[in-house]
């Protein structure tokens, strides 16, 4: 052999390794930690922190004004009466029972000549945590103090979050908490909150802080809640309400937390399997995104049409479609933020379905679920108001979202890995939250009727 | 240079294969390139693809077995600078060995030290926020966090120290050795493109290699060695990372650190065989080798990047090779051929009892996933020199070149003993490196040079949401709390060089 042999062929190998591309390989499976965490990633959800601390005056106070009747007109709701602790802090029923109503939670029955609430109580179960937007047709929305809602409410400025905002509407609003003119109180005294107009919310925010600064122990509670305000308004009672349920009511310790804590085992693998499908066959995480897994978005789900209806085409409620004239927003709701959703029963704005597995089963073929849906799962005193015509099915089905146009094709074995994915969204601790309830309130009202 | 991504979808086994690897069998499961960082010692042959089955390297044997130490010629000091660099920005190197061979009667000895300054790579910036949250100051956070993040410098010291001593039989043609080389490690090139994300890398870790060899030689040309090896390796990575999460108090999104600390170990027994004799026909020569290593792995790292989990582990790896060399008055040609078969056994245990898809439970510390690799791997080395003497030898001017051809192929069987599925994988990818160099021989003294590129090693990155992000990418708009995807590789070059300069002083 000559040298000039092996030098050519070391030449020529060399000009080829300068040429040579790698190999490619298919995608390789995964574990399931591996797609469920890639896919949860897809999606902007990430561990919520820790609440701070609150300041113990204010959640005081806000503790006390929560469950005191003293804020509705009749004193006979206080805010616990429709989120109840002992149901999620929802009230368990289809459509809510305002003012003028009886007994609680579930039991809670409708007053003589009164009318339900348009719509189901939503849970309060972490509505601290920074929402962009609340109530089921989104109608209030903003942050970082700067708030809107429609109709348009004059708040003050300041106001540190959307909880506190929040918390300054229910008064105003007739059915839930103010009661109509010529109203009595439980003690037969006339209902000075229901007299104000409509059109007059700062009077009625006055008002209600007439009869709270009439109690002396109200007033040492906003003394030290608020120190050094020279005159202590309703926003103030907005903060500590706000203040109390970002203390009380966030519970974000579920298994489902923990395994965005990086703890695999946080999850069994049924979970883990329905969170695959959360995070794709199902579409759920469309929607339910984000770190709260929802709460910011609106989408016509196709629910049944339940209740009195809005104002604009009663008995229908156009959800957002109340307040937008326009056709994408007809029967548009908030998409719900999905922790504890295990505990915030029944489901959707008008309360039209009882479990997680029903929830499910209309999402895997909306069309048909709608078509065919049975009242039987509504509460009995709301089953005549299920509007299940022809006309209204057809009316929502036009608007339906996109996503829903087709079945999901999921299986009966898919659909229990999802409701078990959804159970894992549930804290714990918030299972049971009788301790939150106290003893007496300072108007001396009684709490737990 | 096109880049280009391909999906790899697995891990690197460091199996770690130091400055004298050449009785470690290095097992790689991803395609980084490491050896270039540890090319410390001098070389004659390193030019020539790295051939060594039927050539000496009088300049490098004695590091690899230290009983060939007997066939330095009179003592003589080295010294061999050399610098490496990776292209698109992931990673570089400069090093400074020098030492000494000693020769005194049936006695031989050396010693080296090296320093090393290596670079991670410049394209793995930290992004410390997502655009979720442009206002976030990361220095304000982590002053009310108090956390201290180690030194952004990208630049890490390593240090080597090397003794050798051995011993020759001149009437049996015998001769023994013993070596040790300790390195002192804070930088691995390629190890933090495996923690993409991470805000700081630091690495603090050690390898010890003891040496046995022995060495016989016939007068006929032929000649026996055998070494025996074991290495230590354990080296820690703390790695920082800032994890998005929803600050519910200031009711937007922030990020906090997190303080991930790995260990990487290996211990390794290995045993290598070497044999070459003369053919009759003039000039030729071939030579066999056979190794085998005996690995276990207490500890491989949960890298960032990978998607397989897995904690402890063991490998049995052997090769077998044949060379095969010509030499024609001052020519040399030299071919290698290497096979590599290996098995390695990886798992990952439970850390609290799980619950399988049959409804049994794993406990504590059971196997949850088992990974059983097995690789084929294929080394091809051949190389030329050219010799041209002048004033009556006295000087002389080399040419080398080679050319190096690692093909690593390897297939995975893994067990989900939670899901209680299986799945196959099936990875390989070759390893191209040219070599050439050039020496210049005095009468007291020599300089050689000597330069490699090696195509075929990578970049890696993850894949998420159908995104390529490469570890060197800007922070995804999406956030991630997780590996979220297969592995991508983006091919990379690796540049050495290396001077070397040795002269007898006695």
């Amino acid at each position: 052999m000559t040298p000039r042999v092996p030098l050519l062929l070391i030449l020529g190998l060399a000009a080829l390794a300068g040429c040579t591309s790698e190999v490619t390989t298919p995608d390789p499976q995964q574990t399931i930690d591996a797609q469920l965490r890639a896919s949860i990633g897809n999606w902007g959800i990430v561990p919520i922190g820790e609440m701070p601390a609150q300041n113990p005056a204010q959640v005081a106070l806000g503790r006390a004004l929560f469950f005191d009747k003293i804020l509705s007109g009749n004193r006979d709701v206080a805010c616990a009466t429709c989120h109840d602790v002992s149901a999620g802090l929802g009230d368990g029923r289809s459509l809510a029972v305002g003012t003028g109503g009886t007994g609680t939670g579930v039991a809670r029955r409708l007053g003589a000549g009164r009318q339900f609430t348009l719509r189901s109580a939503p849970s309060l179960l972490n509505a601290g945590l920074g929402l962009y937007t609340m109530f089921w047709d989104l109608r209030l929305s903003g942050n970082q103090g700067q708030f809107v809602t429609d109709p348009n409410v004059p708040f003050p400025a300041g106001l540190p979050n959307i909880l506190t905002a929040q918390a300054m509407l229910p008064v105003l609003n007739r059915h839930e908490m103010r009661g109509a003119p010529g109203d009595v109180d439980v003690f037969g005294n006339p209902n000075e909150l229901a007299l104000l107009g409509d059109q007059q919310p700062a009077e009625v925010w006055n008002a209600v802080m007439q009869r709270l600064l009439a109690v002396s122990e109200y007033v040492a509670m906003f003394n030290a809640a608020f120190p050094g305000t020279g005159q202590h308004r309703f926003e103030h009672a907005a903060r500590a309400l706000a203040v109390f349920q970002m203390e009380a009511f966030t519970r974000t310790r579920s298994p489902f937390d923990r395994y965005l804590e990086r703890d695999d085992a946080a999850l069994n693998l049924v979970q883990k399997r329905g969170g695959l499908l959360f995070f794709g066959k199902a579409q759920c995480s469309s929607c339910h995104n984000g770190p709260f897994l929802g709460g910011q978005g609106l989408a016509n789900v196709g629910a049944p049409q339940v209740g009195p209806g809005g104002a604009k085409q009663p008995p229908l409620d156009l959800g957002r479609g109340e307040h937008d004239n326009n056709d994408f927003y007809r029967f548009a709701f908030r998409v719900a933020p999905l922790r504890n959703v295990e505990l915030s029963a029944p489901y959707f704005h008008s309360g039209a379905f009882r479990t997680l597995d029903a929830v499910v089963r209309h999402y895997n073929d909306v069309r048909k679920s709608l078509t065919e849906y049975d009242p039987s799962q509504l509460d009995p005193d709301v089953r005549t108001m299920y509007h299940g015509d022809p006309a209204t099915t057809s009316a929502v089905l036009a608007t339906l979202d996109g996503r829903f146009s087709r079945p999901l094709g999921l299986t009966d074995t898919e659909i229990g890995e999802l409701v078990a994915f959804l159970k894992s969204l549930t804290d714990p601790a918030s299972r049971n939250l009788a301790s939150l309830v106290p003893a007496s309130v300072p108007s001396g009202l009684s709490v737990r009727e | 240079m096109r880049i280009r991504a391909l999906p790899l979808g697995t891990f690197l086994l460091a199996a770690w294969a130091g400055p004298v690897a050449a009785q470690l069998i290095s097992i790689r499961t991803v395609p980084i390139s490491q050896s270039h960082q540890f090319d410390l010692f001098p070389s004659i042959r390193m030019g020539m693809g790295g051939v060594s089955l039927a050539v000496t390297d009088s300049l490098h044997d004695p590091f690899s077995n230290p009983a060939k130490g007997v066939r330095l010629g009179a003592s003589r000091f080295f010294g061999s600078p050399g610098v490496y660099s990776v292209s698109q920005g992931a990673g570089a190197g400069r090093t400074l060995p020098v030492g000494t061979w000693v020769r005194s009667g049936n006695w031989f000895g050396g010693a080296s030290v090296a320093l090393q300054e290596m670079d991670l790579s410049d394209a793995n910036p930290f992004q410390p926020f997502p655009p979720s949250c442009p206002q976030c100051d990361v220095a304000q956070i982590l002053q009310v966090q108090g956390v201290q993040l180690p030194s952004a410098d990208r630049s890490h010291n390593n240090a080597f120290g090397y003794a050798m001593l051995g011993m020759a039989v001149p009437r049996k043609g015998l001769s023994f050795g013993a070596s040790v080389l300790w390195s002192g490690l804070h930088g691995v090139d390629g190890v933090d493109l495996l923690y993409p994300r991470s805000a700081r890398l630091t690495q603090k870790g050690h390898d010890v290699d003891l040496r046995l060899g022995a060495l016989k030689e016939w007068g006929s040309g032929r000649s026996l060695s055998a070494v025996l090896v074991h290495n230590r390796f354990s080296s820690a990575h703390d790695v920082f990372y800032f994890d998005s999460f929803w600050d519910p108090g200031a009711q937007q999104f922030s990020q906090r650190p997190r303080l991930e600390e790995n260990l990487d170990q290996t211990n390794t027994w290995g045993a290598h065989l070497e044999y070459s004799l003369p053919l009759r026909a003039p000039g030729w020569r071939v030579g066999w080798v056979a190794t085998t290593n005996l690995m276990s792995h207490p500890k491989i790292p949960n890298y960032e990047i990978q998607a397989i989990p897995r904690d402890p582990g063991n490998s049995e790896a052997f090769n077998l090779g044949v060379g095969i060399s010509k030499s024609e008055r001052s020519s040399i040609f030299a071919l290698d051929l290497l096979y590599e078969p290996i098995w390695s056994y990886t798992w990952a245990d439970a850390a609290a009892p799980l619950e399988t898809a049959h409804g049994t439970t794993i406990p504590a510390g059971g196997k949850t996933i088992e990974n059983r690799f097995r690789f084929s791997n294929a080394l091809l080395r051949m190389g030329l020199n050219q010799d041209l003497e002048f004033d009556q030898a006295t000087k002389g001017l080399g040419f080398q070149l080679g050319l190096a051809v690692h093909r690593i192929d390897y297939s995975l069987v893994q067990n989900d003993n939670v899901q209680a599925t299986t799945r196959r994988q099936h990875e390989d990818w070759v390893e191209w490196t040219p070599t050439w160099g050039l020496s210049l021989r005095f009468p007291t003294w020599e300089v050689r040079y000597r330069g490699s590129v090696t195509h075929g090693t990578g970049r890696p990155g993850v894949r998420s949401g159908g995104d390529e992000v490469f570890a060197g990418d800007a922070v995804p708009t999406t956030i991630l709390v997780a590996p979220s995807g297969p592995l991508t590789l983006t091919g990379v070059k690796v540049m050495t060089h290396q001077v070397s300069v040795s002269f007898p002083f006695r």
